[in-house]
């Protein structure tokens, strides 16, 4: 086998703003704005003081972000019925995981 | 390549307006959302409708588009090259929902030849960066026991030395480090689009591998473990296969089919490592011999076992 890249997993390195949005194909003000609306991060960051530059982005914040910019860009939806669509997308996607644990097909 | 009817795949006219074309993108796009679609190709036939809506919904691609057809009567799936003025007047570049996810995989040959060059010759301001890109790479369920070595292909666009954009295979070999889960993403940097002032970076969604004896669920792994009746009944050691390896387990004596047994920190590693939960689930001995009918009348006989008595 030829050289191997080495990859890194995001939630050891978490994404910074920048690279959230750069990620996502979107400007940080973007991130910026689900983030202040409770949209992307969870309650547990400080997301409300002046502090943006210190927010990390999970690899769950990665594929969260991707989707609503996804449906917003589909339907020309706005932010707040993208994050609806994205939690029960999400809920569905969660509760298929479990299904299939429990051996339902 | 193969010709991509555009129009077809959006089910609506070449005469059809803007209005008509986002009405039917629309329909299509949620008839075929991956979270609600029963359909198996539910994922590609989004894929298929971003890329066609790309296109169709940017007046510069789909002017483009329609000259490239124009005199000719090119069905969906003919062998087809483009003519190789094509494309000459046209700016822009690749972009919209087709195009931001088109890199590795996502957007047909058809579409990164074509409207990557098409971008490519016209391209008026480089961006400061490559774009990152997104893929998944499948593994097995193992790999992420011990972690692993995995090459996965992938359809790049790269530049030649006039600067323009051309697309082709490229294998990637990844390490995938031990722990990971399903929907974890691994970044690998500067393996993205190139860019003026260097490439993005590539990102890859874990998936697993669909397993006939094993479920996940975060970092716990779920396994049926099949048992003969008296394994149950009696109790003992039984020796199961497990993702990191064989192990003894003791089956409790009394057990029913469907007891479930955790084996803490079997799970997926980390630094919370998940749990493996064994089912045990009964097998009965097939009473095809005169011998094991026989048994089975002694046991229905001297044990007086109803199990449906009480309900």
């Amino acid at each position: 086998m030829g050289h191997v890249l080495t990859a890194v997993v995001v939630d050891d390195a978490a994404l910074t703003l920048e690279e959230l949005a750069q990620a996502c194909a979107v400007e940080p003000d973007w991130v910026v704005a689900r983030v202040r609306t409770g949209i992307l991060l969870d309650d547990s960051a400080d997301t409300h003081g002046d502090n943006a530059a210190g927010w990390r982005f999970t690899s769950a914040d990665l594929v969260r972000a991707r989707r609503l910019c996804q449906i917003e860009r589909m339907f020309d939806a706005n932010d707040d019925v993208a994050a609806l669509v994205v939690d029960l997308s999400e809920e569905i996607r969660r509760l298929r995981v479990k299904l299939s644990a429990a051996g339902v097909k | 390549m193969e010709y991509k009817d555009y129009y077809q795949t959006l089910g609506v006219a070449k005469t059809a307006s803007d209005d008509e074309i986002k009405k039917a993108y629309r329909k299509l796009v949620r008839k075929y959302h991956p979270d609600v679609s029963k359909e198996a190709d539910a994922q590609a036939r989004t894929q298929e409708i971003n890329e066609a809506y790309g296109v169709l919904s940017d007046a510069e691609k789909r002017t483009a588009y329609d000259d490239l057809g124009r005199g000719h009567q090119y069905r969906a799936g003919q062998e087809f090259r483009p003519p190789p003025d094509w494309g000459r007047g046209f700016g822009g570049g690749a972009g919209g929902p087709g195009a931001s996810a088109g890199f590795g995989g996502a957007d047909s040959d058809f579409f990164a030849d074509l409207f990557a060059n098409l971008g490519g010759r016209r391209r008026q301001a480089p961006p400061q960066r490559g774009e990152d890109s997104h893929a998944s790479i499948t593994i097995d369920l193992a790999d992420t026991y011990t972690g692993a070595a995995r090459t996965i292909s992938l359809t790049v666009a790269e530049r030649d030395a006039q600067d323009r954009i051309f697309t082709r295979e490229r294998n990637l070999s990844v390490n995938i480090p031990k722990g990971v889960t399903a929907g974890q993403q691994l970044r690998l940097s500067g393996q993205g689009q190139p860019g003026a002032a260097g490439p993005g970076d590539l990102y890859l969604e874990i998936q697993f591998r669909p397993h006939n004896r094993y479920r996940i669920d975060g970092r716990d792994v779920y396994q049926t473990v099949p048992v003969a009746p008296w394994e149950l009944a009696l109790g003992g050691e039984v020796e199961v296969t497990t993702p990191s390896g064989k192990v003894n387990v003791t089956v409790p004596a009394g057990s029913q089919s469907g007891r479930k047994l955790r084996l803490r920190g079997r799970g997926i590693p980390g630094k919370e490592a998940g749990d493996l939960y064994l089912l045990l689930e009964v097998v009965l001995p097939p009473a095809t011999s005169d011998k094991a009918r026989e048994l089975y009348q002694t046991m229905a006989r001297e044990m007086a076992f109803n199990p449906r008595a009480g309900g």
